[in-house]
């Protein structure tokens, strides 16, 4: 098990450099010159070599890179071109809605991913669920999250569709909303934000439940058709727990090997979400940085998703070592 | 159904399985098939019934009718009565069947690798399985011979082998105390001693716990050393059932004496080919009227072909027997004998092949922190020699290394150590375990039996006339040149992989356990073909099997591989009659044989 | 008795045809693998089967869906339907290369790792590993928000993470299929490389990667239109599907058809392919 953590690491680490290396060269490739960018469009050359100077552009590529990693080690991620404030402020403030609409989101895709292959084992073969199912892994995020707010917002009302509460002045201790309401013994808070996060982590949900729905009912499938299902059945069990104790550990692998393709495509479709709906998070952070051509911006919320994509791996990996005691840890 | 006398020792005791007219229809790929029909049979208190067929003769689907436990996904429906401990079980709720799985009938499958739950204690899944029974779950395990119950118990599946989680299915079935216990081929997926102990664990357990034992096979050997009563069942139907010793001598079925002749042990003549089933089994489309054998049956007359045989008193002994012309049978055995012994062989004292001191080692078992595996040696300094024209049988249980040995001779696998020589610089010619496996799936067969030819002679026209000469010496016919293998039996399969190794005749052929997935007749026919084809042309051959019977067949020197080690080299029955190691000797004794009582 | 043939069994099953791929496919399914080439030809011929010139004023702006105008006009009175469908072939062709693109690569280094084994493998496989594990899109996003938005940097991004899916499956193929009893014993038979390779290898790595690509051609279409809706594909009056979303979103509640109905043709050509891509993963498996 330690071995299996020290490996996990030691593979996070290489990955997040590689990444940081492309993030390095993207920067050294783009052909705005940034001393030029600081210095202002106006400033004499001079200035603009010192500023260069300064930054430090004239030294060697390694040089740069090593001093590139040095400044992410110490969370510097430089200061947006739009906001003028230093990145990793902005994502300081941003980070936590995204984070809290992402969890509830993943939690909300695992319990519909359990109900689609609960369905679809009850009733097998059934065209009409075949076609929902592909029908709903069809729709494109952006088409879900501007049906949703359509419907559910703007035609019935039933609940908000734009940004992450009614309580314009409230901040808590950790920036999620739902557990500082409770915190700070407001819970109509927590209910308010819990309300507001509905529709967008709905739009988030379908995908992750449809996929993993779809993977876990093949893998339960396969599984049920294994000798040792009848062993179980040959013992009397009844079929709930055969499917239970039996059938769900044993068809884990696939399923969770698909959340975790789906949590990677979770960061592209956070930034349509928020988008859609107003939240005020990395994602809607990220479009506007787009817009603006906000590189440092961009790069920093990048980085800040792969750190948290891999966090996320390495968690789905760790369960799926526990849920098949075969795989070597 | 007719009134059989049973077992003689006891007073009649009420049966505890009754089956009445039981017929079964399973639809694959929505066409529907009668897998059984019309079953008769009853079974008593610590009887041990053998119910003996060739694959696809529905002997499985009894089994699992009687667990309710056929695949819904082909729509059984069942006709019929079975009554078990009392309670009518067709077209029982789903509660009663769950019921009579927990108290009264068990399974033992064909597969112990993969009936347990892999992500699952072997303590968890016996403590399911204990409905109310006395006793832990260590006892049983010790009970059934187990001597690491502690460890057992708290060990996964894919820490055991094969014997040790056959027994712990076999604790686990009968810890439930089942009245009846069905066991399914437990085991031709196991070595020889094992499967001798596993026989005897079921017998002893039968006796002392009154469970009635359905004992599934297609090896009547088998069946001959562990049952009171058989049932012979061919095609869904019972054709012969009787007290076991009655069947195994005096079979009165043509089908049940065809079974019983092409068997063959360690006392079958090896001087002459080995007795054969007329022909491999036709699809039976249209048999409702008709007896459904009649096909392949050497005594068949027109009559079989328009009445179904109802079962009757045998002619030859006290059981029954549904066949129109039974009296007929015993001429049968008058006919099979006289087959043409085999012509001498011409064995040259050069060597096709020469394996000296040779050494393997392959990393197994757990990785270490750095992933690498420690060594474990699989052969150790083997010597064997193979004369021109001459067959060596080369005899171990799994794990000993035979595999190896082949693919070393072969030229697949490089040795750590050692010298191999070989006669010629042609390549050996392998033959795998399973034929079909060995077939390119997307290509048909011609062209993978033209494969050799290629380097020689890319002709297409003489190309497809030596297929076609290939393929007619191996008894195929030469139209099935365009089939692809999935549209041919297995019986077929296996000539075509012989006809691609005999193509252009290489001086030295290896076999791989090539009958060991077979049914006895099928077995049968490819030992005869192998021995027909190595005199006629000239081959020497190295044929690995885990099967003493089969290489005393073949052979004409038998080795015994160990370990990774050579324990002894013979002639075959010098090996029989006086083995000289005592593994040698266990393998001998382990060897079911018709007569009752199992071993010799 | 041995000299005998054996020809008593017939055919255990039909040949393969096309009649047997449709109905191991589904009915369906089998609508989605029709729809594909239907799409790809309307793709094609987008230019010349338009009813309006997409890029003119031909209507009033913001006139709702009628059988004139089936999606309506859009805030210069263009008819939308007519910019839709050229916008399909703004999302469908790159998609197609896209797939193109990764399948010839990725198929070509799964090949040479497979084929190769040993070092060589396990380097391919370290980085093949490394580009699976790297959150691609993101990646993506960041290096065309970089470069500069515009079909062609997005299709490269997208292709650059998408050719190792199909290296890691060739190889796996390849391996396994090495492995198998068939395949040595066509060795054994004297089969030299080139043909082993050509015909006992690679028809049976081309179903799994035909299942792979087929499956995969809906997240490519939903990739693109999603960096396209981010406003990474091209400029303003490209009529891309995703960015024509995009730019009426804020006409949501008044105009609801200008960002709903393009988004419901990437819909519609996202269902087309993932039932195509269902049915012939159902049609190959069993072959």
């Amino acid at each position: 098990m330690l071995a299996y953590l020290a490996k996990s690491i030691v593979g996070a680490v290489v990955v997040l450099l590689v990444m940081s290396f492309i993030f390095f060269s993207l920067q050294s490739i783009i052909p705005a010159d940034p001393a030029r960018a600081i210095a202002g469009p106006n400033a004499p050359l001079e200035t603009v070599e010192a500023m260069r100077e300064q930054l430090g552009l004239d030294d060697p590529a390694v040089v740069q890179y090593g001093r590139f990693l040095f400044r992410l080690a110490h969370a510097d991620l430089g200061t947006s071109v739009r906001t003028r404030r230093p990145v990793s402020d902005d994502i300081r403030e941003f980070l936590p809605a995204t984070l809290e609409l992402g969890l509830v989101s993943i939690a909300l895709g695992m319990v519909l991913a359990g109900a689609m292959a609960a369905l679809q084992f009850l009733i097998p073969g059934s065209a009409g669920i075949r076609l929902a199912m592909v029908g709903v892994g069809s729709t494109p995020i952006f088409l879900s999250a501007l049906l949703l707010a359509y419907f559910f917002w703007f035609q019935l009302d039933w609940l908000p569709g734009a940004g992450r509460l009614t309580y314009g002045d409230f901040a808590g201790p950790t920036g999620l909303n739902v557990i500082d309401g409770i915190l700070v013994g407001r819970p109509e808070v927590s209910i308010d934000a819990l309300l507001h996060m509905i529709l967008p982590a709905l739009a988030l949900a379908l995908p992750i439940g449809i996929a993993v729905g779809r993977s876990l009912n093949g893998a339960l499938h396969e599984v049920m058709r294994q000798t040792y299902i009848r062993t179980a059945r040959g013992k009397g069990l009844g079929e709930t727990k055969v499917l239970l104790r039996h059938g769900l550990r044993n068809a884990a692998t696939a399923p969770l090997s698909m959340l975790s393709l789906q949590v990677r495509l979770l960061f592209g479709n956070l930034l349509v979400v928020e988008r859609v709906f107003g939240w005020p998070g990395l994602g809607l952070y990220a479009v506007q940085a787009f817009a603006s051509a906000d590189l440092p911006a961009v790069l920093g919320v990048a980085i800040v998703f792969g750190i948290l994509y891999i966090m996320a791996n390495t968690l789905i990996e760790i369960v799926q070592s526990m849920a098949d005691s075969r795989i070597n840890l | 159904m007719v009134k059989l006398p049973h077992r003689l020792s006891e007073p009649v005791t009420e049966s505890v399985l009754a089956v009445k007219d039981l017929s079964v229809t399973l639809s694959r790929e929505g066409r529907p098939s009668r897998v059984l029909d019309g079953i008769s049979f009853d079974m008593f208190p610590g009887e041990i019934m053998a119910l003996v067929g060739e694959s696809g003769s529905g002997k499985t689907s009894i089994g699992l009718t009687l667990q309710g436990l056929l695949p819904r996904e082909h729509l059984p429906q069942i006709a019929g009565s079975i009554r078990l401990a009392g309670i009518e079980l067709v077209g029982a709720g789903r509660r009663t069947w769950q019921s009579v799985r927990r108290h009264l009938v068990r399974a033992i499958s064909q597969d112990p690798m993969g009936a347990l739950n892999p992500t699952m204690t072997i303590r968890r899944q016996m403590r399911e399985s204990n409905a109310g029974s006395e006793g832990s779950i260590e006892d049983w395990l010790s009970r059934t011979g187990l001597l690491d119950p502690d460890r057992i118990a708290d060990a996964l599946p894919h820490r055991l082998s094969g014997g040790q989680r056959q027994r712990v299915l076999i604790a686990m079935a009968m810890m439930a105390r089942p009245k009846l216990l069905i066991a399914d081929e437990p085991t031709t997926a196991l070595d020889v001693t094992m499967q001798a102990q596993i026989l005897d664990l079921l017998r002893d357990l039968a006796r002392e716990q009154q469970t009635a034992i359905l004992f599934v096979t297609h090896d009547l050997t088998v069946a001959a050393s562990l049952a009171d009563r058989a049932l012979v069942l061919y095609a869904g139907r019972i054709v012969e059932m009787g007290g076991m010793q009655d069947v195994a001598g005096n079979a009165a079925h043509p089908y049940s004496a065809g079974l019983l002749a092409a068997r063959f042990d360690l006392d079958s003549d090896r001087r002459r080919p080995l007795p054969t089933l007329p022909s491999e089994r036709t699809p039976s489309t249209n048999v409702e009227n008709a007896c459904a054998y009649a096909t392949r049956c050497p005594i068949a007359q027109p009559d079989c072909t328009t009445i179904r045989p109802p079962l009757e008193p045998a002619y030859v002994h006290a059981g029954a027997v549904a066949c129109l012309h039974h009296k007929q049978t015993p001429t049968l055995s008058a006919l099979r004998t006289d087959a043409k012994p085999w012509p001498a062989l011409a064995i040259q004292e050069t060597a096709a092949l020469r394996l000296s001191n040779i050494g393997k080692a392959y990393p197994t078992g757990i990785r270490s922190f750095w992933g690498r595996r420690q060594p474990q040696p699989v052969l150790n300094s083997v010597n064997l020699s193979i004369k021109l024209g001459e067959c060596v049988a080369l005899v171990g249980e799994s794990g000993a290394g035979k595999s190896t040995l082949v693919r070393i001779a072969a030229g697949l696998v490089t040795p750590e150590s050692g010298t191999v020589a070989r006669f010629d610089r042609l390549p050996p010619q392998v033959v795998f375990q399973d034929p079909v496996a060995a077939l390119t799936p997307w290509l048909t067969i011609g062209e993978q039996i033209g494969e050799r030819l290629r380097a020689i002679s890319p002709d297409s026209d003489y190309g497809r006339r030596r297929v076609g000469e290939a393929m007619k010496l191996v008894g195929l016919d030469p139209i099935l040149m365009d089939a692809l293998p999935a549209e041919m039996s297995v019986g077929q399969c296996q000539r075509a992989v012989l006809a691609r190794a005999v193509i252009v005749p290489p001086r030295l052929l290896l076999c791989d356990e090539p009958i060991s997935a077979m049914d006895v007749s099928l077995a049968a026919t490819t030992l005869n073909l192998l021995g027909d084809l190595r005199r006629r042309l000239d081959m020497a051959m190295l044929f690995v099997t885990h099967d003493l019977a089969a290489a005393r067949i073949i052979a004409d020197r038998i080795a015994v591989l160990k370990d990774g080690q050579l324990v002894e080299i013979a002639d075959p029955d010098a090996i029989v009659a006086a083995p000289q190691s005592p593994y040698t000797r266990s393998l001998v004794t382990a060897m079911p044989s018709l007569q009752a009582g199992g071993g010799r | 008795m041995n000299g005998k043939p054996s020809s008593d069994r017939l055919p255990a099953r039909p040949r393969y045809n096309w009649r047997e791929f449709f109905r191991r496919a589904g009915w369906l399914e089998s609508v989605g693998i029709v729809g594909v080439p239907v799409v790809t030809v309307v793709a094609l011929l987008a230019q010349w089967i338009t009813p309006f010139d997409p890029q003119l004023r031909v209507a009033a702006a913001y006139l709702p869906p009628s059988a004139a105008h089936w999606f309506g006009t859009d805030e210069i009175g263009r008819d939308l339907f007519s910019r839709v469908i050229l916008g399909i072939q703004y999302t469908w062709l790159p998609a197609l290369a896209v797939i193109g693109f990764s399948l010839a690569v990725g198929s070509l280094v799964g090949l040479i790792s497979g084929l190769a084994g040993g070092k060589v493998d396990l380097v391919i496989q370290r980085i093949i590993d490394l580009f699976i594990v790297v959150p691609g899109t993101l990646v993506a996003l960041a290096v065309v928000a970089s470069l500069g938005p515009g079909l062609v940097n997005t299709m490269i991004a997208v292709a650059i993470f998408w050719w190792p899916w199909y290296a890691r499956i060739s190889r796996d193929e390849i391996r396994r299929l090495k492995a198998r009893p068939h395949v040595e014993a066509a060795r054994i038979a004297g089969v030299g490389r080139p043909r082993l390779l050509t015909r006992y290898l690679m028809p049976g790595v081309v179903p799994a990667l035909l299942i792979g690509a087929s499956l995969d051609v809906a997240s490519i279409i939903m990739t693109l239109s999603l960096m396209s809706f981010l406003g990474l594909g091209l400029p303003a009056p490209a009529p891309e599907l995703g960015a024509m979303t995009a730019r009426s979103l804020d006409s949501l509640t008044v105009h609801w058809w200008l960002p709903i109905l393009p988004a419901a043709v990437i819909f519609l050509l996202c269902l087309l392919t993932n039932l195509a891509g269902d049915g012939v993963r159902a049609a190959l498996r069993g072959a």
